[in-house]
């Protein structure tokens, strides 16, 4: 273990180097480390509104795959039915729909969530009140919008009287919440249709053409427009660890090579190649420990100032540190078979 | 006492598909306490002998002894275990690790053995003062001059004690004052039970040697008269890895002229025939010759001292030897 020093020492000796790899593989580590937090960040922000919303499980029309992006229309008088089945608490009417805001600069999607003012289904109103007319509604805070405002969503004019924290849906779409009657005027032209009927309690039959989705269901009815995106970016992570697998085994393959008189010297010394071989491996993961470390750093810096959420938990953080790790060490198979090829004898040659 | 002996010692290798052996059948027995001096020109096998010697190469033939173990049947295992502890080798290049303090360069076979970091650091730190590197322990070998880095060497290759030390040209790359150094250092480390064999070409310290091994015999070639050898069909004249001292000139008949590869069998490089000459770079540079020749019909050469040859050419200067020029049979 003590030959160990050995690896350490040309750390240090090639410091320049080593840092140089270090910054180089932590800024992709970074990057890797963003792309996770965003992928991750879809289902977050999903989980967050569903949560938000309070409610326990949706029915559905049995033809739709979801309560929001995948539902379809139904009469809102459904909800009474539903609402007097054995096993349910309450039932109440949700309405979702995708907008467009005519914003200052230019337009943007809004996600339009029609439920009732008080009880489950509106969101905690961080300022303001919950809307209690068609014509009102409460924004995201992500608007950046004052409660007083009005906003043009679809054809309407509608006055902001709450706001409601951080709340998105989609990667960073704004969430307007409103009445019932208020969303589907905005977006059924005030038909009486809703998307869903949220319930509390766990009904013993349900009506026949529906079915029942419970906050899983929910969330990933949610994310499923994101799938293609979350897939590509799951591509372009794995292109950045082999980018950084790559650096750190280059890194190792070149100090192997130059160290090759070391080596042959060391075992002509009488030093096993088994501590040649863990003084490599040592440098490959001191080198990885370090740039995730740095990445980690880098990505808490950067993460927030992306226009959509990036979750870094502690659990990928680990993640990214194993991995790193585990791609350093067989980044640096190269330079390690180098090693075990050297042959002591060198050791004799000339300069 | 651990005495080392070397029994009909044979290393092959291929060198470009050639068969090149730079030792042919040594024995040697050294006595425990001895400084041996191997002795010759560059490539006649020194450093291949030391490197069978510390256990880093193995010969292609024989046996190499040293004390109760034969080196030569040693496994992989106990080869590294019979470098760590019973061999010290002092490289040409002194070859220290370049990221490594001076101590901390005597300290790696301790590291490899095992020792704890104290007591190798009290060791090394011991060597140092009796080489007298006290004041340069934390230097790297960069900042230390070439004497310098030599007692570094020779501290590191007796940290561990070792009965055997290997020191390869150890004054080579030295300038005097530092060679007078190296040589106070050989004589006290062959004290003892301990063997110190040094392979050189540095004729100055011959004498400070108890025995010198020369690996190329001595060249002696006196002037005599021009020999006439006859050679029926097949008959060699002479074989490659042989010492001559005469020069060939075909007077009748043809040679062949053929290399042994690497792989076996042989390699026709030319057929001599009357007029041409050959066999002039092994008397000329006092090497082994490095072709076989054998008659290919009855034939008749003339063999002749470098001195004989010269005159009997018209030339002094070896340039005119090796560029083959024309030549009287008459």
């Amino acid at each position: 273990m003590r030959m160990l020093i050995t690896a350490l020492r040309d750390l240090q000796w090639r410091r320049r180097r080593f840092i140089t790899a270090a910054i180089g593989t932590g800024m992709v580590f970074a990057l890797t480390f963003i792309i996770t937090g965003l992928t991750h960040g879809f289902r977050v922000e999903a989980q967050h509104v569903v949560d938000s919303l309070g409610i326990d499980t949706y029915i559905i029309e049995a033809g739709a795959v979801g309560p929001f992006m995948g539902s379809s229309r139904f009469p809102e008088a459904e909800t009474g039915v539903v609402a007097r089945l054995p096993g349910v608490e309450s039932a109440i009417p949700v309405v979702y729909g995708n907008t467009i805001l005519q914003d200052r600069r230019s337009p943007q999607n809004v996600n339009v969530y029609g439920v009732p003012e008080r009880g489950s289904g509106m969101p905690p109103i961080a300022a303001g009140r919950a809307p209690s007319s068609p014509g009102e509604v409460a924004m995201s805070s992500t608007l950046g919008r004052s409660i007083g405002d009005e906003v043009e969503i679809g054809a309407s004019m509608l006055r902001i009287v709450g706001l409601v924290g951080k709340s998105t849906t989609l990667a960073g779409q704004a969430n307007a919440f409103l009445t019932v009657a208020g969303a589907q005027r905005l977006m059924f032209s005030g038909q009486p249709v809703i998307s869903a009927i949220g319930l509390h309690g766990t009904p013993r039959q349900i009506p026949n053409g529906y079915r029942i989705v419970d906050r899983h269901a929910a969330v990933d009815d949610m994310v499923r427009p994101l799938q293609g995106a979350r897939l590509a970016m799951s591509y372009m992570a794995i292109l950045l660890w082999a980018v950084a697998g790559l650096i750190v085994g280059s890194l190792i393959y070149l100090s192997a090579l130059e160290r090759t008189r070391d080596f042959a010297v060391f075992k002509a010394l009488g030093v096993t190649t088994k501590s040649v071989l863990a003084g490599l491996a040592l440098q490959a993961v001191l080198v990885a420990l370090v740039a995730s470390v740095l990445g980690g750093l880098l990505a808490m810096v950067l993460g927030p100032l992306f226009p959509m959420l990036v979750v870094v938990t502690t659990s990928a953080f680990l993640s990214l540190v194993v991995t790193a790790v585990v791609i350093g060490l067989l980044a640096s198979l190269a330079g390690l078979r180098h090693a075990v090829a050297v042959d002591p004898a060198l050791a004799f040659g000339g300069p | 006492m651990d005495d080392l002996r070397i029994k009909d010692l044979v290393v092959e290798y291929s060198d470009g598909g050639d068969a090149i052996r730079p030792i042919d059948g040594l024995d040697l027995k050294i006595t425990a306490g001895s400084l041996v001096i191997v002795l010759g020109p560059s490539g006649c096998g020194k450093t291949t002998l030391l490197s069978c010697l510390g256990g880093i190469l193995s010969p292609t033939s024989g046996c190499i002894e040293f004390g109760d173990v034969e080196v030569t049947a040693l496994d992989r295992r106990e080869l590294i275990a019979y470098r760590r502890h019973t061999v010290g080798i002092v490289f040409q290049m002194f070859n220290l690790v370049p990221s490594l303090t001076a101590l901390e360069n005597v300290m790696v076979p301790m590291w490899a053995a095992g020792w704890s970091q104290r007591v190798a650091r009290e060791r090394a730190h011991e060597l140092l003062t009796r080489v007298g590197l006290q004041d340069r322990m934390t230097h790297r070998p960069g900042d230390l001059s070439g004497g310098q880095q030599q007692r570094v060497a020779f501290a590191r290759a007796i940290a561990l004690d070792p009965r055997l030390i290997l020191a390869d040209e150890p004054t080579a790359h030295l300038d005097f004052v530092q060679v007078e150094d190296v040589l106070r250092l050989l004589r006290e480390l062959a004290t003892g039970e301990r063997i110190v064999v040094v392979a050189t070409h540095d004729t100055r310290i011959l004498a400070l040697a108890d025995r010198v091994v020369a690996l190329v015999p001595p060249f002696t070639s006196t002037d005599r008269e021009p020999e006439t050898v006859r050679l029926t069909p097949g008959s060699v004249l002479f074989e490659q890895g042989s010492i001559g001292d005469l020069i060939y000139v075909v007077s009748e008949g043809e040679l062949e002229i053929v290399r042994e590869p690497a792989g076996g069998g042989e390699e026709l490089l030319k057929v001599a025939t009357p007029g041409d000459y050959f066999g002039e770079i092994g008397p000329l540079f006092r090497m082994p010759r490095s072709a076989t020749v054998r008659a290919r019909t009855d034939a008749t050469v003339v063999g002749y001292t470098v001195e004989a040859f010269r005159e009997r050419l018209g030339t002094s200067t070896e340039r005119h030897l090796i560029e083959h020029h024309e030549i009287d049979t008459e």
